[in-house]
């Protein structure tokens, strides 16, 4: 069946460049060079016979020589006492929490190997976000601090107490303050230790300040409910969502919970009932909610609050002056308002804007909708971002005073995440004695006097608090690895007071938690988390003067307005910059631009074309005063005359993988209102040189086959198998091959294309389960990155009037067309488990070959690299070892030491150099389930085994099962009308099913 | 009822104790410390040695330090003696730290006696040790002599060879004086002889030569001997079989695991749940050999290999205490299985119930351990052919009902239900 539509991965593939064909030609990026060796020229160079004897000669001498080695002897080294829980080869699961969320640490023979979110707790049980999935391999991180240091010197812990409360008393008793700068800290044990110190120093005061800053929504909640908090966004109750520039699926608030919550009314069972919500997203630069809207309008940061405003007269039927002027988004606007106010009670709208006078626009129109109780809670609100740029600004002027005695910072890394990094340093150099508890020298840390390295999580006790009445415990899975120390610890002993911190944890839980409920420390080890809140929040109206708000926004935005309008934003992968350490996050593709390693400058194509940009091309962004040179990514749907730039790169003394990578973009932003702001005016100016991104989006390409089917909503509710286009359906099969039996299990997966969103915690959560090696900008330039499961993303575009453009001379036509209307498509893929599989035919050793289990096995040992299956698989999605990863010195930002190799799964081998490798369907849980099963003699349950994928899913876009057992899961999904499989009509019979992507567009 | 009847057993019990005690105790007094014998090791070698102190004091003169009525009612319930204040019992109590001996109301006053009447008798032998440490000092002196004797024997030998070369040197040289008068006679006979040698072999070699069918089948053999030999050694490269390192500790599976019949499982719990067998750790060896010393082999010494147990774990015998030293016993690993093969134990252990023995050989007599098995693919492929899947278990319930389909009447082996296929151990 032809696609109703074009869809392409990059523009490179839209317009057929010849670099895009040439490189697209081969199956492989780079041809071995068969040819040059084979023709005439080859063999007549000078000395190509005698290198050939003299390569065979030595090789063959040194196997001979490698040859007569003896046998290593291997140890075999028991406990000396063996703890009564381990059980070397069986995994021990420890409740924990990571970010505010209940997780469940797995730990082998005593070290943590991966992070899943605990399924029993409340709000995001399932599925973990990318940095959760991979902070794992932070705890093996040999850039961190061995020993607390004085003056940059190695000292032991007595030494810096000793230095440490000499300064402090000091300052109290020179009467200067002492500071505790932190990122938000909800930890209910570390304020109280912090409390416990103010209480020694009475002159200590504790400043929160984030580096991606939320005080907006704080000041505006304090001003119309006199509720200084960040409301809790329960969106499986909104039928309407329209968000101006949040990325709320993402890297706004919380965005894994949000996305558990808005795909409940959007995946396949909520379609069953016929029912799915409408999303219409407002933004400058193409963000991973925006890729999931179903109607997105491109516009530019100054229209934000304009945007906001006419959203504003539409509902409430006023007309105040200052609505958005741009046509389509008028439009846009009046379709969403009809929507919003249709779904009173069912409908959202979120801002992502820090500026406290939009927030309270949003405030005043979500009041209209009558947003709050049941999807805004303002009860049982989140405590995640608590920081106040305020109060940041007044410690700096009080250090910059000489006011200030003493200042320890806790998480937080001004000189490089605050925008006027001089300032601080100023500040900085006026106090008398600072410390960080930076688990390395980072930017803040290496200028400061001491540095009382703090363990990781997984090495503490601790708590934390996400949202009120939600607590959650941190219980350690190891030993401190290194000479560190937790951070609520040192405070405790700076304070005098030395009670080990697992006493001082517990006893705050039973004096001020646990008191009451019935629970006991022990239950809380056990399930992990205690939820004391209610179940709904209670109705609030919002008190705004709405025409003074107006006015301010109107004031404000004309700032921003220029040639080019820049706007930051936190990218969902590498976030705030504070993981930047972290190679898998490095890694892992931008959702959107599949970009690794990077950050960059996105522009329209069309701007990008103006400004004279060719391939690879760099660009020059100066705003408030900064300048910064930047490789360009054309980006579609990015709004004309706006240029996009994700903090959290730049970074330059964080360890050896994420050192200077990308540019630091945090100096854009600008303090307005007293609220950081990440929108500016700015000046984009073409810049010399080339400079070229790692970027997978051409990757593996497809070829135009037809592998995404969409439909609209529309059509789903009068046809649910609407543009399914099921080859079976329409045609005879004949098979060459006989049948496969899979008398026992039959292990298939089922991916809901209308719940995925893109996020890739996916890939990290398969690439740590499955010791899938990082290869590092240079390898993935080459196409050599080695993920097992990619998701591709594709465009189409859309039209003025939203139809489609569908057939190719179309698109030829519209050479004019600008690029701010695209629509995404997110589809993972992986290995296809085909019950006729091209792979298995064409291996020469048999490597590859079919289980009576429908899976697709691989078995490494046996496989000697002609990368036949590569050519031969339609999907693309066999990689090749290029080099031994986990022990090449080449790879040093991987598994760079013994001691980083710890993090391995045991259960998966790593695979050497010349091998090829794809998704074995964790064929080790699957074996592990299944033993498990008859160890206690029953038969194998449904959701016994999960996958690392699935169970990274906050989205619940991967059912993986048994479709043998009619009632399980993954049998029921694969009986949805809306199921397709993936070039199904070359008859390779694969196990994936996906489900049709469907949009909720506004009906013509 | 049920405690009337423990009741009225547990009296018939006593009483038949009490009627077999008096007849035995009126029929001989010799009979006193064999019994008490059996029951010194049954009751109280757990904490108590005669000659040693353990978890309690060494018994040795304890007859001497108490009366026996007290020894009678310390061994009953020592707890009660100490509350009644009991001077001897107060200060024996925290001269052992306070440890509470168990009480043995169960023993009547005549076991007791002999009990102590063994404890006795074991003084006395053990006084007698010292004299027989004085014969083996004699025994070491005469040992010594015959160091000493050998080492005359062995000079008297040096001299005789010497003698022996001087002679025979002579005999040489008066050969030699008669060589040179005959030299002519012998070079002729010397000629002659070379001739006749060169030309048996010449001609034999010739005839081989010109034998084609024998040429060739001397070649067809070489080369059938050197392709036998090649392909066996190919076969074994990386084949260990009969491996058997020397171990840090002479730990015996043929003591343990044949004399003394202690299940595999209690050490190597982990075959049964995990997929190490697991080597136990020295905590668990602890668990027997904090008494068991095997003494009674080393002269009254613990013996040197266990207490290579105690040096690991930094534990003292005497103080019974350990230190904050442990060293952890480095083994060599006898069965070593490559990276890139998993294999699991509880799967073939609890799952197959396959024996130990199936691929460890008759572990329970190997004094040193050795790589029974080949190890090798072949072999592990060989017995996934042939042997019936146990499905005695739930879990197989489904795959015996679609194996009757497909064939019926044939047994069900690991083979059938995808035991050959690759991703079931690489992976």
């Amino acid at each position: 069946m032809d696609s109703n539509k074009k869809y392409w991965k990059g523009l490179e593939e839209l317009q057929q460049t010849p670099a895009f064909m040439e490189s697209n030609k081969g199956e492989f990026a780079e041809p071995i060079p068969v040819e040059d060796v084979l023709n005439e020229a080859g063999l007549s160079t000078r000395t190509p016979r005698r290198d050939f004897l003299k390569a065979l000669g030595f090789g063959l001498g040194a196997v001979t020589l490698a040859a007569c080695n003896r046998t290593p002897v291997h140890k075999a080294v028991p406990y000396v006492i063996k703890p009564e829980e381990v059980t070397p080869g069986i995994p021990n699961y420890y409740a924990s929490s990571f970010n505010g969320q209940s997780v469940l640490v797995r730990t082998r023979e005593g070290r943590p190997i991966s992070l899943a979110a605990n399924p029993n707790s409340i709000g995001l049980n399932q599925g973990t976000d990318a940095t959760t999935a991979a902070v794992v391999l932070d705890l093996y991180d040999m850039s961190k601090l061995q020993n607390p240091q004085l003056d940059g010197k190695d000292v032991d812990w007595s030494t810096l107490d000793a230095t440490v409360i000499d300064a402090l008393n000091k300052a109290a008793a020179a009467g200067k303050q002492i500071a505790i700068v932190s990122n938000t800290v909800n930890s209910p044990s570390a304020l109280a230790a912090i409390a416990a110190f103010v209480a020694k120093y009475p002159t200590a005061a504790h400043v929160q300040v984030d580096a991606v800053s939320y005080s907006g929504i704080i000041e505006a909640n304090r001003t119309s409910f006199g509720k200084a908090v960040i409301p809790s966004y329960h969106l499986a109750n909104a039928n309407v969502v329209v968000s101006v520039a949040a990325d709320f699926l993402g890297s706004w608030l919380a965005g894994e919970e949000h996305t558990q919550d808005y795909i409940q009314n959007r995946d396949y069972k909520s379609l069953k009932n016929g029912k799915m919500s409408r999303h219409i997203q407002f933004e400058s630069g193409l963000s991973m909610t925006g890729s999931n809207a179903d109607v997105r309008i491109a516009i530019k940061p100054s229209e934000e609050g304009a945007v906001l405003v006419s959203l504003y007269n539409a509902i409430t039927g006023q007309s105040i002056a200052g609505g958005v002027s741009n046509k389509k988004a008028q439009t846009a606007i009046a379709l969403a308002a009809k929507e919003l106010t249709n779904n009173r009670g069912n409908a959202v709208v979120v801002a992502g804007s820090n500026d406290v006078n939009i927030q309270l626009l949003t405030n005043a129109i979500n009041s209209a909708l009558g947003a709050y109780g049941a999807i805004i809670d303002l009860d049982n609100y989140s405590k995640q971002y608590q920081g106040s740029d305020a109060a940041f600004q007044q410690f700096i002027s009080a250090a910059a005073a000489g006011q200030i005695g003493a200042a320890l910072f806790l998480n937080s890394n001004p000189v490089y995440d605050y925008f006027k990094a001089e300032d601080v340093t100023n500040a900085l150099a006026k106090i008398d004695f600072t410390l960080s508890f930076a688990d390395r020298a980072d930017e803040t840390a290496s200028t400061l006097k001491a540095i009382a390295p703090a363990s990781s999580f997984l090495e503490s006790w601790g708590d934390a608090s996400s949202k009120e009445g939600y607590f959650t415990i941190i219980q350690p899975t190891i030993n401190p690895v290194f000479n560190t120390r937790q951070a609520e610890q040192s405070l405790l002993v700076w304070a005098g007071d030395n009670t080990n911190i697992y006493d001082f944890v517990r006893k705050n839980w039973e004096e001020n938690i646990l008191a009451g409920t019935g629970k006991s420390w022990n239950d809380v080890l056990q399930t992990g988390f205690i939820y004391k809140g209610s179940s709904v929040g209670s109705s609030y109206t919002a008190n705004v003067d709405v025409n003074a708000v107006v006015t301010a926004i109107g004031a404000a935005s004309k700032a921003v307005v220029g040639d080019f309008e820049l706007k930051l934003y936190e990218s969902t992968v590498m976030r705030d910059g504070r993981y930047a350490n972290n190679a898998f996050l490095q890694e892992l593709p931008d959702p959107v631009s599949k970009v690794t390693w990077d950050n960059y400058a996105a522009l329209n194509p069309r701007d990008a074309e103006k400004l004279g940009l060719g391939e690879n091309g760099k660009v020059t962004v100066e705003a408030n005063g900064y300048t910064v040179e930047l490789p360009v990514v054309w980006q579609p749907g990015q709004a004309l005359g706006t240029v996009s730039i994700a903090v959290g790169y730049g970074r330059t003394k964080v360890g050896k993988a994420g050192n200077n990578v990308g540019q630091n973009a945090y100096p854009f932003a600008r303090l307005v209102n007293g609220t950081v702001q990440f929108e500016a005016k700015a000046t984009v100016a073409k810049a010399g040189g080339t400079y070229e991104l790692a970027q997978t989006q051409t990757h593996h390409t497809i070829e135009g086959r037809n592998i995404v089917r969409e439909t609209t909503f529309a059509k789903y509710l009068k046809d649910p198998n609407s543009e399914s286009g099921r080859f079976a359906d329409s045609h005879k099969t004949y098979d060459l091959w006989n049948k496969f039996e899979s008398p026992g299990h039959k292990w298939v997966m089922a991916i809901d294309l209308n719940a995925c969103t893109g996020c890739g915690s996916c890939i990290v959560a398969c690439s740590v389960e499955n010791n899938v090696p990082v290869v590092g900008r240079d390898e993935v330039r080459r196409r050599r990155e080695m993920h097992w499961l990619r998701i591709d993303r594709y465009y189409t575009l859309e039209q003025e009037d939203g139809s489609k453009l569908t057939k190719e001379k179309e698109i030829a036509k519209a050479t004019d067309y600008d690029y701010e209307n695209v629509t995404v498509v997110h589809q993972p893929m992986l290995c296809q488990h085909c019950d006729h599989a091209p792979c298995e035919t064409v291996c020469p050793v048999l490597a590859t070959v079919h289980s009576s289990e429908g899976l697709n096995h691989m078995a490494y040992n046996r496989c000697f690299g002609t990368r036949y299956c590569a050519n031969n698989c339609p999907y693309k999605v066999r990689r090749f070892n290029w080099f031994n990863y986990w022990n090449d010195s080449r790879f040093d930002n991987y598994l760079n030491s013994e001691f980083t190799q710890l993090v391995l799964n045991p259960d998966v081998t790593t695979r050497s150099r010349g091998v090829m490798e794809k998704c074995s369907m964790c064929i080790q849980r699957i074996q592990g389930g299944k033993l498990q099963a008859k160890m206690e003699n029953r038969k194998l349950r449904d959701g016994d085994v999960k996958m690392a994928c699935q169970e990274a899913c906050s989205a619940n876009a991967i059912i993986f099962g048994d479709v043998n057992d009619p009632e399980s899961e993954v049998s029921k999904a694969l009986r949805n009308e809306r199921v397709y499989y993936v070039l199904e009509e070359i008859n390779v019979q694969p196990n994936i099913g996906y489900m049709t992507k469907v949009r909720n567009t506004f009906e013509a | 009822m049920r405690n009337i009847s423990s009741v009225l057993g547990r009296l018939a019990k006593s009483v038949s104790v009490g009627l077999v005690l008096f007849f035995a105790v009126t029929m001989a007094h010799a009979q006193d410390v064999k019994e008490g014998e059996t029951l010194f090791k049954s009751k109280c070698t757990t904490c108590h040695s005669v000659t040693r102190n353990m978890v309690g004091p060494a018994l040795a003169g304890m007859s001497e330090r108490h009366s026996e009525e007290w020894l009678i009612s310390w061994i009953h319930n020592s707890q009660a003696m100490i509350a009644s204040g009991d001077e001897a019992a107060v200060q024996l109590f925290n001269d052992w730290n306070k440890l509470v001996m168990t009480s043995f109301t169960d023993l009547s006053d005549d076991q007791i006696k002999s009990i102590i009447a063994y404890v006795d008798a074991e003084e006395a032998k053990a006084a007698a040790g010292p004299a027989e440490g004085a014969a083996g000092g004699a025994a070491g002196a005469q040992s010594s002599d015959a160091n000493t004797l050998m080492i005359l024997g062995l000079l008297a030998i040096v001299v005789l060879a010497v003698i022996v070369i001087v002679v025979l040197n002579r005999v040489i040289r008066t050969l030699e004086k008669v060589i040179a008068g005959n030299q002519a006679a012998i070079e002729a006979a010397q000629a002659e002889n070379e001739e006749y040698k060169e030309d048996r072999f010449g001609k034999f070699a010739r005839a081989f030569v010109r034998n084609k069918k024998l040429v060739g089948f001397a070649v067809l053999m070489l080369v059938a001997f050197l392709g036998v030999w090649g392909w066996n050694t190919m076969w074994n490269v990386g084949v260990h079989t009969g491996y058997q390192p020397v171990q840090p500790i002479k730990f015996s599976h043929q003591i343990h695991a044949g004399v003394n019949q202690i299940e595999c499982q209690y050490c190597h719990g982990g075959a049964f749940k995990s997929k190490n067998a697991s080597i136990p750790s020295a905590n668990v060896c602890m668990n027997c050999h904090n008494t068991v010393t095997a003494a009674d082999h080393y002269d009254g010494e613990t013996s040197p290999e266990i207490a290579k147990i105690y040096k690991a774990l930094d534990y003292d015998p005497a103080t019974r205490e350990y230190g904050n030293n442990p060293k952890p016993i480095e083994w060599v690993r006898i069965h070593n299985l490559p990276d890139f093969a998993y294999f699991n134990h509880s799967q073939h252990v609890s799952v197959a119930g396959v024996e130990c023995q199936t691929c460890h050989g008759p572990i329970e007599t190997m004094e040193e351990v050795y790589q029974y098995s080949p190890l090798t693919m072949k072999w592990c492929v060989d017995c996934h052919k042939t042997t019936e899947v146990n499905t005695n278990n739930e879990y197989y319930d489904q795959l015996i009902e679609a194996h009757e389909k497909l064939k019926k009447g044939e047994k069900m082996t690991a083979a059938m239900i995808g035991g050959l296929e690759c991703g079931k151990c690489h992976y």
